[in-house]
């Protein structure tokens, strides 16, 4: 008896110590993995930003009843001085109406605008504030902003009719790219019933990638798009292998995996920060663009394209899922793993799948998002808030669900703009949250035995 | 390499007044996601509740600081009932979910322009400490305690408020676990139905949990503003929450220690390594084989990168924290 149980304990402590070395092991796995990601990247998009710099922008805004087009003003001279008025540097703004002025250190600075040179026609809002106060403790990252507006801020006024198709169609823009980025989070989530918080940050990815191609290695659009979307499925696939398939393995509880996810959403948004600076950049190709009038509904032909491919890659998806047999599964593993795994199903083989795609088409939305603001660090963790809201709407792990409630939830958002000052649009979304979850918690497509 | 010095620095965050409030907001988030299972994403907001609720009433009001806490509760009751009845019947990450938005959708109303003159905007409020410094013993001018641990008077002041409150709020926690109510929320985050099926009505024992969670997030928010001597909105943005839980998790979730001592570990970590990464890049960028790796302004998203790595590995590989006890981790599937 004594003797076993001894034996036992022995057995239990060298157990012990072989899985302890094990989890070490896997850890310096997971670190070498991680720091080598980090540090692959080429610092080239960080080179220039070593130095304190002041970015003037110089722009042309029409406010129409509270949504502001804005048009860059090229040619303006700027100048900077020291407070006490010493010259520290000019230029000349380029074509988005930029222009970097650097500085020596961080310190206080006038920036004053050359009225003169302002186009013909064209006057600052407020016409006595030629001159914009840099405050030494105002540099929050090494580039400090500061925006000169020209133009009016009156409200035209147009019918009311007219701006609600104009916000119909911006929502419908909106709501696309929302959808587009949230089938893969719907569908990671009926899969495998992780609630990816590291979602956004897949979209940020595309954007990125978009940027270094486009911009940095100077690659045309149009072919560095593919590359693109197929890296950010391969992304998907890594972000599966080297975390969330593990922790399945290891059998960590679903909330612990949603905990991770989010700290892998921090520290992911903090490696593009690192990465890309804190500022958000245009990409190059199809950067200025005029806007073609249909109707009351003005959109320029780059947004119309985005437009048009979203919407073909969103039918492609939801044909995919109803007519293939890896649609099927997929669908099948959704509804019930266990089930669909029973029947033959690859069950892993699926899960793989749905992280290739979901990071394919949130690269995707990520780039076209991209385009249509701008690019920058944070641009899917700003998402990825409308994406829940969206997914919930039209019921979490349904992937058609994801569809139809990204695509409402960007409508809803716009049209509230009309109501709603531009800063709290995106609140409405937290109240149709908050209804739907109220009224009907399985969403419009989901069914109800998934919740509680 | 000033190595005394950023020992020093480390040392003196251990007791600092960025452990003091994150241990208040820990304390409160562990009885919310460590005692009861829910996922409040939005603890951030609760702070702001706080925050606000004080510099409203000295700035607008002009009454005592102590109608500040009032102000502060009404908020949080009210955020708190608002997350909390669409989402505490569902499933956790509805929570979540619902929570993070919240706080986000707090963090644009208070910055925003339309509300500015409740909110202050961007600018936030800024002259609202007077009374609570007025209360305070200590000489403004003086020095007070021993190297490393030398605060000037204010900070003494509120220093030692922020831990009194970590240590009143720490017994009532402790006190409050071994109580019936304590027993119930443990069985909620255990076995839900269970409890169901002894007549509790788990609903309400989750509200009340996310409220009191809520109140102390709130006193949290609170000290952390009298601290700055101002409100400002960003710094009660979502990470901010995840900070807090990332202090809480190292800590020991579930555990009255782990909440006090996590936040102390965290930022005596989050000090070292921010002091060690700035002096490491003081003169020229930190090189390895002449690859430029982190320059001087890379020093912040570097630590913050560290904390999100962190947060990972320590939910994986130890979940249970320095205190916790694996057998406590409320973290199953549901």
């Amino acid at each position: 008896m004594c003797l076993t149980s001894t034996n036992h304990k022995i057995g239990d402590l060298v157990n012990n110590v072989v899985t302890a070395r094990k989890q070490w092991v896997g850890l310096l796995k997971t670190l070498v993995v991680v720091a080598a990601s980090v540090f692959a990247f080429s610092g080239a998009a960080q080179a220039e930003e070593s130095e304190f710099s002041i970015v003037v922008s110089v722009q042309n805004q029409t406010i129409d009843d509270g949504v502001a087009t804005k048009n860059p003003v090229v040619g303006v001279s700027i100048s900077v001085t020291t407070a006490t008025g010493s010259a520290v540097g000019e230029g000349i703004t380029d074509a988005s109406g930029i222009v970097t002025i650097s500085v020596p250190s961080k310190d206080s600075y006038l920036v004053n605008i050359d009225l003169a040179t302002l186009p013909d026609g064209i006057t600052l809002i407020d016409e006595n504030k030629t001159q914009a106060i840099i405050e030494k403790d105002s540099f929050t990252t090494n580039a400090k902003r500061v925006t000169f507006f020209a133009g009016s801020s009156t409200a035209t006024g147009a019918p009311l009719f007219d701006r609600v198709v104009q916000r119909l169609v911006d929502g419908i823009r909106l709501g696309l790219i929302i959808a587009i980025c949230s089938v893969g989070l719907s569908l990671i989530f009926g899969t495998t019933g992780l609630t990816n918080f590291a979602h956004g940050e897949m979209v940020t990815f595309g954007g990125l990638i978009a940027f270094w191609l486009n911009v940095l290695l100077g690659v045309p659009l149009l072919i560095a798009a593919p590359l693109v979307i197929a890296l950010g499925g391969v992304f998907g696939l890594a972000m599966n292998a080297i975390i969330f398939a593990k922790l399945r393995k290891r059998g960590i509880g679903l909330i612990s995996q949603l905990v991770v996810s989010v700290g892998l959403s921090i520290m992911l948004r903090n490696m593009y920060l690192y990465q890309f600076g804190g500022r958000t950049r245009p990409l190059d190709d199809f950067s200025l663009q005029v806007a073609k009038s249909f109707g009351p509904v003005s959109i320029t032909m780059r947004d119309l394209t985005t437009a048009i491919i979203s919407l073909i890659a969103l039918v492609a998806v939801a044909l995919y899922l109803q007519k293939s047999r890896t649609g099927k599964a997929i669908r099948a593993v959704s509804d019930n793993p266990n089930l669909a795994s029973s029947t033959g199903i690859d069950t892993q083989k699926i899960i793989r799948i749905v992280w290739f795609a979901g990071g394919a088409l949130a690269a995707m939305g990520g780039l076209f998002r991209g385009l249509d603001e701008q690019v920058g660090f944070e641009m899917g963790s700003g998402l990825i808030f409308l994406m829940f809201a969206g997914i919930t709407l039209g019921g979490l792990g349904s992937a058609y669900g994801a569809l139809v409630g990204g695509f409402l939830v960007g409508i809803l958002v716009e049209l509230a703009s009309l109501v709603v000052p531009a800063e709290l649009k995106n609140a409405p979304a937290l109240f149709i949250l908050i209804i739907v979850l109220v009224v009907r918690p399985q969403g419009i497509l989901g069914r109800k035995q998934r919740v509680g | 390499m000033d190595i005394i010095k950023i020992l020093e620095n480390t040392l003196s965050a251990l007791f600092g007044i960025d452990a003091a409030y994150f241990a208040l907001a820990a304390i409160g988030l562990n009885i919310q996601f460590g005692y009861t299972g829910l996922l409040n994403f939005g603890q951030a907001a609760f702070m702001a509740c706080g925050a606000y609720g004080f510099g409203m009433t000295s700035q607008y009001f002009g009454v005592g600081m102590w109608w500040g806490i009032l102000i502060g509760l009404v908020f949080v009751v009210i955020l708190g009932l608002l997350v909390g009845i669409p989402t505490l019947r569902l499933r956790a990450d509805y929570l979540a979910i619902v929570t993070i938005a919240a706080a986000e959708i707090v963090r644009l109303v208070v910055r925003s322009v339309e509300f500015k003159k409740y909110f202050g905007g961007s600018d936030g409020i800024n002259s609202f400490s007077k009374s609570f410094r007025d209360l305070s013993p200590f000489d403004p001018a003086g020095k007070y305690g021993i190297r490393p641990f030398q605060y000037s008077g204010y900070s003494f002041w509120t220093i030692i408020v922020g831990w009194s409150l970590v240590a009143l709020f720490s017994f009532m926690v402790y006190m409050l676990m071994k109580s019936p109510w304590g027993r119930v929320v443990k069985a909620i985050r255990e076995d839900e139905d269970a409890v169901r099926s002894l007549g509790k009505n788990v609903y309400s024992y989750k509200m009340q949990s996310l409220i009191i969670g809520g109140v102390i997030g709130m006193f949290s928010g609170m000290i952390f503003a009298l601290d700055r001597g101002s409100v400002q909105p960003d710094n009660y943005s979502r990470d901010v929450t995840f900070y807090v839980l990332t202090a809480l998790v190292l800590g020991g979730v579930a555990k009255v220690r782990g909440s006090v001592v996590g936040p102390m570990m965290f930022w005596a970590i989050y000090v070292f390594s921010d002091n060690f990464l700035r002096e490491l890049t003081k003169d020229k960028p930190f090189e390895i084989f002449g690859f430029g790796l982190i320059q001087k302004s890379q020093v912040g998203p570097v630590n913050y990168m560290l904390i999100g790595l962190g947060l990972m590995l320590l939910m994986t590989f130890r979940p249970q924290g320095v205190f916790g006890s694996k057998e406590e981790m409320a973290l199953d599937g549901r």
